[in-house]
This record gives structure tokens, sequence and C-alpha cells, in this order.
């Protein structure tokens, strides 16, 4: 404890009183002069190491602000890119597209014009255009706050956060109101895109999306409407709503527009016509040529990953 | 005054040329800061006293950042230097408090 006494009692070194009695004892003035040269250059010295100190150990800033913005920049040109290339990549399947309707009038296939048609749509390979819904999805606004749009945290769980379970629910449940089809932020939803997450994002077709999550659906509006709202999905939505707070809006449309998947591409492709020389078994639907499609997979020739088989991450009405 | 003027003309310095510490000498720039603002207070209160002495002030202050930067040196060899880190800010700490509330007795009788 003495110790302890000594430090807050004492806290002055003992020193000054010492000297100041020897200057006492030898007739002069207890204190000296604190403009002296050693106290002046001293005091000069304190200042520099202040300074010094509170600069080589501050975190520095600039280094990682300009990595930062530096990557952001690369990111955002990057994303400007991707978009252009998207853009080229719809003009030149659109391009293609023509191309092959002319050859296959030219060839005296003329029939197969509509199937292909009809295919391509259900492919996701174009864009469409027509009437539907709107169902717009955001986070419950006492998560939105701390949150800009596209910046969610990595980690943690908030239960008033759209989840992509939330979203798959709910494509699932306007696909079996009879939507034709969805796209989610302006990602069509082809027959093979999946909607998953990374840590707390939502990611759709390998694209992240950024709230709000708008959900375009083509088809008969009211009947779709009328369809969706008792259904699984829409009970769900409608909990979510109510129990989170998550704010949905369902508007229906008489003109929207959804785009096509540009990241289709042919992966399976067979004769529609039988083999020259060869008698192997085939569908006979398709090895007759005739005009009206068997809805089988792997009988479309269209060039589209899509063929017509039920989606792999979708239910698909039956 | 004048050591005051002599203290913002340290910290412009500083802050102007910013020069750049040894990474050997960077752990050690906390305790001899704590070290030189302990020194600092107990000069202005030795003067408030009427005792003041320019040259206990020099050596004391050059003692205090020279033992502090040796004890952390000493414990950075030994496996503990965060922990004598620690008692040094300790007792350098009280000491600075209680010659901040000398001061503040003299200057507001309080």
């Amino acid at each position: 404890m003495t110790l302890l006494t000594t430090m807050m009692e004492r806290p002055l070194d003992a020193g000054y009183q010492e000297a100041a009695d020897r200057r006492v004892a030898a007739g002069l003035p207890r204190a000296t002069s604190t403009r002296t040269v050693l106290v002046v250059v001293l005091a000069i010295l304190t200042g520099f190491l202040f300074a010094v100190a509170a600069q080589s150990l501050r975190p520095k800033p600039t280094a990682a602000a300009a990595v930062k913005s530096e990557l952001v920049t690369r990111i955002e040109a990057l994303q400007e890119r991707g978009v252009q290339q998207e853009a080229k990549v719809a003009a030149l399947g659109k391009q293609v597209r023509d191309y092959e309707a002319l050859a296959l009038q030219q060839s005296g296939g003329g029939d197969l014009t509509n199937t292909i048609k009809s295919l391509e749509v259900q492919a996701a390979a174009v864009p469409l255009k027509g009437p539907g819904l709107t169902l717009t999805l955001d986070d419950a606004a006492s998560t939105v706050a701390d949150a800009d749009a596209g910046n969610r945290p990595s980690g943690g769980f908030e239960e008033g956060r759209v989840t992509s379970a939330d979203l798959q629910i709910v494509v699932n449940g306007l696909w079996g109101a009879g939507a034709e089809a969805i796209s989610i932020n302006g990602h069509r939803l082809s027959s093979t895109a999946a909607i998953r997450f990374a840590g707390q994002a939502i990611i759709v077709d390998f694209r992240p999306l950024a709230r709000p999550y708008v959900i375009t659906a083509l088809g008969d509006a009211q009947a779709m409407q009328q369809l969706f709202e008792p259904s699984f999905a829409g009970v769900y939505l409608s909990q979510l709503t109510d129990e989170f707070k998550i704010r949905s809006i369902l508007a229906g449309s008489d003109s929207l527009t959804v785009p096509g998947d540009s990241a289709a591409r042919l992966e399976v492709a067979e004769p529609i016509g039988p083999p020259v020389g060869s008698s192997a078994p085939s569908l006979p639907g398709v090895q007759q040529g005739t005009s009206t499609p068997t809805r089988s997979p792997g009988s479309s020739n269209t060039g589209n990953t899509g063929s017509t088989a039920p989606p792999t991450s979708q239910e698909r009405p039956s | 005054m004048i050591p005051v003027l002599g203290l913002l003309a340290g910290l412009a310095v500083g802050l102007f040329l910013d020069p750049s510490v040894p990474v050997w000498l960077q752990p050690y720039l906390p305790i001899a800061v704590i070290a030189a603002l302990d020194a600092v207070f107990g000069a202005i209160r030795a003067i408030l006293d009427g005792i003041f002495n320019d040259k206990v002030f020099v050596v004391s202050f050059l003692s205090n950042v020279v033992v502090a930067a040796f004890i952390v040196f000493l414990g950075d060899q030994l496996g503990v230097g965060s922990q004598l880190s620690t008692g040094v800010v300790v007792v350098l700490g009280v000491r600075i408090f209680s010659n901040v509330a000398s001061i503040r007795r003299h200057l507001f009788r309080a």
C-alpha cells in the first residue's frame, strides 16, 4: 500500500522540492525561470515528439482509401463494359435468329418458324412484352437505415431482410399462378436460372441483386393475382409482411417488358428429320418432322439451353 | 508563455516535416508520449507550486522517457511487453491525473 499511497499522494518528483530547498539554502529564489534555453529546447522537443507520434501511429487512411477508390472505379468500369457486352450479345442473338429464320424459310421449313418462336419464348431467349404483375419486395424499414442499396453486411442475420428463400417461394408461386415469363430486377429467369445466396446477398443467375427486388411476371394479370394471393406463396408473403415488416407491393400492368436471358446458349441439339441411312430408333414425333412439336426434352433445335423440360430450380405449372 | 510557443513550434515542425519513424521504434512512441506528458504536467505543477527548476525538469523528462522505453523493451524481450506497457501506462496515468488535480486546485481553487 505504501507504493499506492506514494503514487497517489506525492506524484510530483521529489527532485523539485529538493532543488528548491538547495536554492533557498544558497540564497537564491526558490524557482528558476521557465524561460531558460533548456526549457525552451525541451518544449520544442516535446511538441515534436507528440506530433511525430500522432502522425506515425495514426492508421494511414490515405493508402487504403486510394486502393478502395481505385477498386471502385475498376468495378464500375467493368460493370459498364459488362452491360455493353450484354447489349451486344442481345443484338447479335437477334441477328442470329433473324438469319436462322431466313435460312429456314429458304430451305422450305417455314412451318417450323412458329415452333421455334414458341420454344424461344419458353427458353427465355427472347425479350417479351405484355400484361402482367409487378411484385416489389423490400427489406423492413428498420433494417434499411444502416444499409444502402447494394451494401449489405457480409455476416449476421436480420429477420427484416428479404432472403433468397423468400424470393424462391414467391417466384415459384408466380410460376404456379400461371406466369409465362419472369424477371427479377431486369434479369430474366430461364429454366436453368437459380436463386441463391452468398452471405447476405441474393444471387440470381450468378448476378448479385440489390434491394428493392422487383419481380416482373408476364401473364394474365387478374387471373394470376387471383391465383397467387390465396396460394401458399401468397400467404407466405403476407405473413412476411405481418411478422417481419418486409414490404411488398403487388401491382398489375398492361404493358410490361422482360429482357431475354443473354446467357442462353446451345446445349443440346438433335436433328429433327430422320438421319440419312440410319435406322436408329428415336422419338416418332421428331422422326416424322411434323409441325406439332413434342414437348419432350431435347426435341428442340432452337439453339437454346431451354428445351421445354420443367425448370430445375422452379416448379412450373404442369 | 515562451515554452508554450516552443511546444507549438515543435508540433508544427513535426506535422510539417512528417518524418518517418523506423518500425523498431514505433512500439516505444506511445509510452514515450505518456512519459513526456507526465513530465510536462509535473513541471506545470512545480511552476504553480513556485518550486520549478529547469534542470530537474529536463532530467525528469529524459529519465521518464528512457526508463519507460527501457521497461517496454525489457518486456518485449521477456515476452510480456504488453503487460509491462500497461503497467507503465497505469502508473504514469495515475501521476498525470494527480498532477492535473493539483494544477486544477491551483488554478480554480476547487
